[in-house]
Formats: C-alpha cells, sequence, structure tokens
C-alpha cells in the first residue's frame, strides 16, 4: 500500500521549505519534504555570503541564516523530513516511487505534490569549449562547495567563464581565501549577474570583467595549465587576432542555470522551452492537475525571497488541492511574450483576478514601457535581461481589456543600454 | 588632499556612474551623474568611508563538518577585508556554537564582531 500524505513537496531548498510551510499554514495536516541530499536548506548552507531577505525580511542575511528561519518553521510545524530519500518515478496520478539507504523503496499517494527541484549549473558539455580534457573544469557552485562547506581550495590561479551572479560571487570569495582570479569572461556585451555584485565582488578586488569575450581552448592534458580567450562578433564567433592566453589551474563555469525537470516530465508536466520550467497557471498549478510547482525549477529567480514567495504560492494551491480535490484553473487566457519578452510566468491566468507577472527581457535598453495587452502600461528607466521585472496587474483591468484567448506583453525600448 | 574618483552607484539597475570630487581641505565640492537623491547619499558614504559586510568560514577541526560560516556583525572598512580574513583564518572554535555569538570580539578594533551565522552542534 503507498503512504499516504496531503501533499508531498519534492525538493528541500529554499522553494520546498517555503511550499511546505505554506501547505500547512493553509491547513493541510500530513505534509511530506523528499529530499535527496543529508540535509535540508538546498544550496543555501553553501551561499555563505549576505544579500539575501532584503526583500522577504527586509534584512540583510547570509544563506545559512536565511534557511534557519525556514528549516525551524517546519519542525515547529511538524512537517515530516525525507531526507538522502531520491525520487525516482512520478506519473500523471501522482504515484511517486522514491528510494533511500534508511526506507528502502518506497510508494507514495500524496493528495498533491510540489515540485520544488530548483535548477542545476550548466556545464561544460553543454557550452561546447573546444581544447583539451583535462581536470580543473568545474561549475562555480560545485567550487563553492569545496570551498565553504568541504574546507579545500581546488585551486590558487583561476579564470571564470560567465559574468552570472555566482561566478561573481566566488571571484570574491576565492580572492579572499589568497587565490589569483585572472579575469572574468563574458560572452554577452553586458553583465550576467546584479549590479551590486559587479561592484562588490569584481571592482573591489581589481578583477577584470572582460565582456564579448569566452574561453576559445582549454590547454594542459591531466590538469588545466591555461585558457586561450578570444573577442567574440554579434553573432557570438571568435574574432580571429583577438586571442590572448591566460595561465590557471582551475577554470570555473558560470555560464546559466537550467530548472531540473527529469521528474516533472516522467509524470507528464508540459514545459515552457524558454524557461525551461513546467507551464503554470496563477495558482502555480503545471498542466497536470493536482502537481504545482515553485522556485527556481519554474523559472530561474535573482533573489531566493522571490523563490520562497512563488514557492509560498504553490504550497497554498497544493494544500487546497488535497483538501477539495481541485484547484480552479485559472479561465484560460494565455500569457504570450512579444517584442523584447523572454518569457512570463504564469503562462495561464484567468483573466479576470489580480495576478503578479514575472518576466525578463531579451535586449537591455533604456526608457523602456512594457504593455500587458491592452489592460496596463508600466515604465521603466532600464531593463537588463539580469533583472527580473515583476509587474501587478488588477484583475479588473484585464477584465477591462477584454484579454479574450491571449494576452501579449510588449516590451518598447526607446534607448539602447 | 584633492581628490576625485567616480563610483558605481549600486542601488537600483541603472547603475548611474558618479563623479564625486573634493578639494584640499576635505570639502566636497562636486556631485555629478546620479539620477536619484538616495544615490547621491550612498555614493557620498562610498566615497568617503566604503564598508563591506565581511563573510568568511572558520576551521573548527571536526572532519564531518570542517568549518563553521562567519560574518561581521556590522559592515567593516574595504581596506580591512584580506586584514580581518587573516584573523579568521587563525580563529578556531570549540562547539556548540549558536547562529549569532561571537567568535572574535571586535575584530582589528573595527567595532564589529566575527559572529557564526549557523549553529554547530559539535
Amino acid at each position: 500500500m503507498p503512504r499516504r500524505v496531503d501533499v508531498a513537496v519534492i525538493g528541500a531548498g529554499p522553494a520546498g521549505l517555503a511550499a511546505a510551510i505554506a501547505a500547512r499554514g493553509q491547513g493541510a495536516e500530513r505534509v511530506m519534504i523528499i529530499e535527496r541530499a543529508e540535509q535540508l536548506g538546498g544550496l543555501l548552507p553553501q551561499c555563505i555570503h549576505n544579500g539575501f531577505g532584503l526583500v522577504y525580511f527586509e534584512e540583510d542575511m547570509t544563506g545559512p541564516e536565511y534557511e534557519k528561519v525556514f528549516i525551524e518553521k517546519t519542525r515547529d510545524l511538524g512537517v515530516e523530513t525525507q531526507l538522502e530519500t531520491m525520487v525516482i518515478d512520478m506519473d500523471g496520478k501522482r504515484n511517486i516511487t522514491a528510494v533511500s539507504q534508511t526506507h528502502g523503496y518506497m510508494k507514495l499517494k500524496p493528495g498533491a505534490v510540489v515540485l520544488a527541484m530548483g535548477c542545476r549549473e550548466r556545464a561544460r558539455g553543454a557550452l561546447g569549449i573546444p581544447g583539451a580534457r583535462p581536470s580543473g573544469i568545474l561549475t562555480a557552485g560545485t567550487c563553492q562547495r569545496y570551498v565553504n562547506i568541504e574546507g579545500y581550495m581546488p585551486g590558487d590561479r583561476y579564470v571564470i567563464l560567465g559574468s552570472g551572479d555566482i561566478g561573481m560571487i566566488m571571484a570574491r570569495r576565492l580572492t579572499l581565501e589568497g587565490a589569483r582570479v585572472e579575469a572574468v569572461l563574458e560572452i554577452m556585451p553586458w553583465a550576467g549577474g546584479l549590479i551590486r555584485n559587479e561592484v562588490q565582488c569584481l571592482h573591489d578586488f581589481g578583477i577584470p570583467l572582460l565582456l564579448e569575450h569566452t574561453v576559445s581552448f582549454i590547454h594542459g592534458s591531466n590538469r588545466i595549465e591555461g585558457v586561450t580567450v578570444s573577442k567574440v562578433d554579434r553573432q557570438l564567433r571568435g574574432i580571429p587576432g583577438t586571442q590572448r592566453s591566460f595561465a590557471c589551474n582551475c577554470l570555473l563555469l558560470s555560464a546559466g542555470l537550467i530548472p531540473e525537470n527529469e521528474i516533472s516530465l516522467k509524470a507528464g508536466v508540459e514545459l515552457d522551452p524558454m524557461t525551461g520550467g513546467p507551464v503554470v497557471d496563477q495558482h502555480r498549478q503545471t498542466s497536470v492537475p493536482g502537481i504545482f510547482a515553485g522556485g527556481n525549477v519554474v523559472h530561474v529567480h535573482d533573489l531566493v525571497d522571490w523563490v520562497s514567495w512563488e514557492a509560498e504560492l504553490a504550497g497554498r494551491s497544493a494544500a487546497l488541492f488535497a483538501d477539495k480535490g481541485k484547484v480552479k484553473v485559472a479561465g484560460g487566457v494565455k500569457v504570450v511574450p512579444g517584442a523584447n519578452i523572454k518569457y512570463v510566468v504564469p503562462q495561464l491566468i484567468s483573466g479576470k483576478d489580480d495576478v503578479t507577472l514575472y518576466m525578463r527581457v531579451t535586449q537591455p535598453g533604456q526608457n523602456a514601457t512594457v504593455k500587458i495587452g491592452g489592460a496596463m502600461k508600466k515604465k521603466f528607466r532600464f531593463v537588463r535581461p539580469s533583472e527580473m521585472i515583476t509587474i501587478d496587474v488588477k484583475g479588473n483591468k484585464l477584465k477591462d481589456a477584454g484579454a479574450g484567448k491571449e494576452l501579449v506583453v510588449d516590451c518598447e525600448i526607446k534607448g539602447s543600454g | 588632499m584633492a581628490a576625485r574618483e567616480t563610483i558605481i552607484c549600486i542601488g537600483c539597475p541603472l547603475g548611474c556612474r558618479v563623479t564625486v570630487a573634493q578639494d584640499k581641505k576635505g570639502r566636497i565640492t562636486q556631485i555629478k551623474g546620479a539620477e536619484c537623491k538616495q544615490g547621491e547619499k550612498y555614493v557620498l558614504k562610498e566615497f568617503e568611508n566604503p564598508v563591506r559586510t565581511l563573510t568568511a568560514t572558520v576551521r573548527t577541526g571536526d572532519e564531518s563538518y570542517p568549518l563553521l560560516p562567519v560574518r561581521t556583525s556590522i559592515p567593516v572598512p574595504k581596506i580591512l577585508l584580506a586584514d580581518i580574513m587573516l584573523q579568521t583564518a587563525k580563529a578556531r572554535v570549540e562547539p556548540p556554537v549558536k547562529a549569532g555569538d561571537v567568535i572574535l570580539k571586535n575584530v582589528l578594533k573595527t567595532g564589529s564582531d566575527l559572529i557564526a551565522t549557523s549553529d554547530w552542534s559539535g
């Protein structure tokens, strides 16, 4: 007999913890978090830097401090946690199969599920960098784990490919630990992370940020000995004659995050090719009834604060579904990304209720106007792909605009970035 | 001493480049390029006394939990970051530790304590 719980949450990172707490708060009695690692918190324990909680708690916290608040709350609320347990299968009727060393093979049939698996880093194979295959090439997050949790430095001379936030934060961390960071390379003409990280992690330590540059060759046989970098053109192709070399014994990759959705796919959840995460409605219900999703598994957020909020919404909705057997699916207005909009979440709204839309632009620019169909406009002094845009839309505005079946979101730019 | 510096404001995605100039007597003679008053305030503070919260780790000696994460309780002068790192490298801790416990008091006389950011029961 499968075990029955009201809400099962897959993943115990910031999203999973927030979803479980919210599900309990909404009245779900038996809430279980299933986590493959040996501890709660996901990536937060290794994010020892500050900058967390500025929005959620209006306080500047480190990763471990932020996680502690949520972990203590799950304990106070009696949320059951299954650690070192891997979900290996789930079908469209929420039949979950999981395995763990202590419990062996486990069947679970929850009233509702929250997907909270987060995201993973793009590795070398996904980037297609030419050259040798030596050791010393790792993702910024893996390096962060070595340096901040396990207590050793994988190298003392680094080049960092990609200017995502984790890459810049590691550039500072490694420098403070006595290593030399030769350069951070960014293939795009703009930095991939937040401006405060560019200033406080790179400028503060005189670490060069080379925009429109990428690694064009990796040198070394057993261990990486250096990289050749090239400037790229508009089509992101290396420009001949611009090559230069850096000696290094580590190359860190910080070139994007991908929502982790293997289990979602097994359950038949529809994914959005632009976000890499499930298509969700405004309750954060996926295309499969009773399966909800929140946090970086849906789309990669800039701030953990927003991950927590989105997962809380998913957790509340899951508790309602577990109780009533359904959550009223939004009326069915599709939100479609238009000019200069990469994606919008949620992808499906009712068209008559208040809703918050989260989106990213494709190109940066100044004096931008974001148009939510005919319902409303919002002006922004500056938009950047690395900064998520959040817009609250009133239900009556949507109703008046008669959104129909599709609501197109556009971003008009008057000045270039 | 007269000085002039361009500082990038981190208050919002705009990232204004603000130029601050100071005359020989240390008076601010110019602050140019900020789009808002808050930005000017930030840049002035950053010009006069740039401070940062330092986060780092301290060795525990425990193989199963080698590092305890720590932070400065209040921001410290930017120029002292490397020196404070040398102090954290020398620090040792004994369990049990609660988040918020002081690991090094008034580190390098900055008025800031180095505090734990996580519990460690040992």
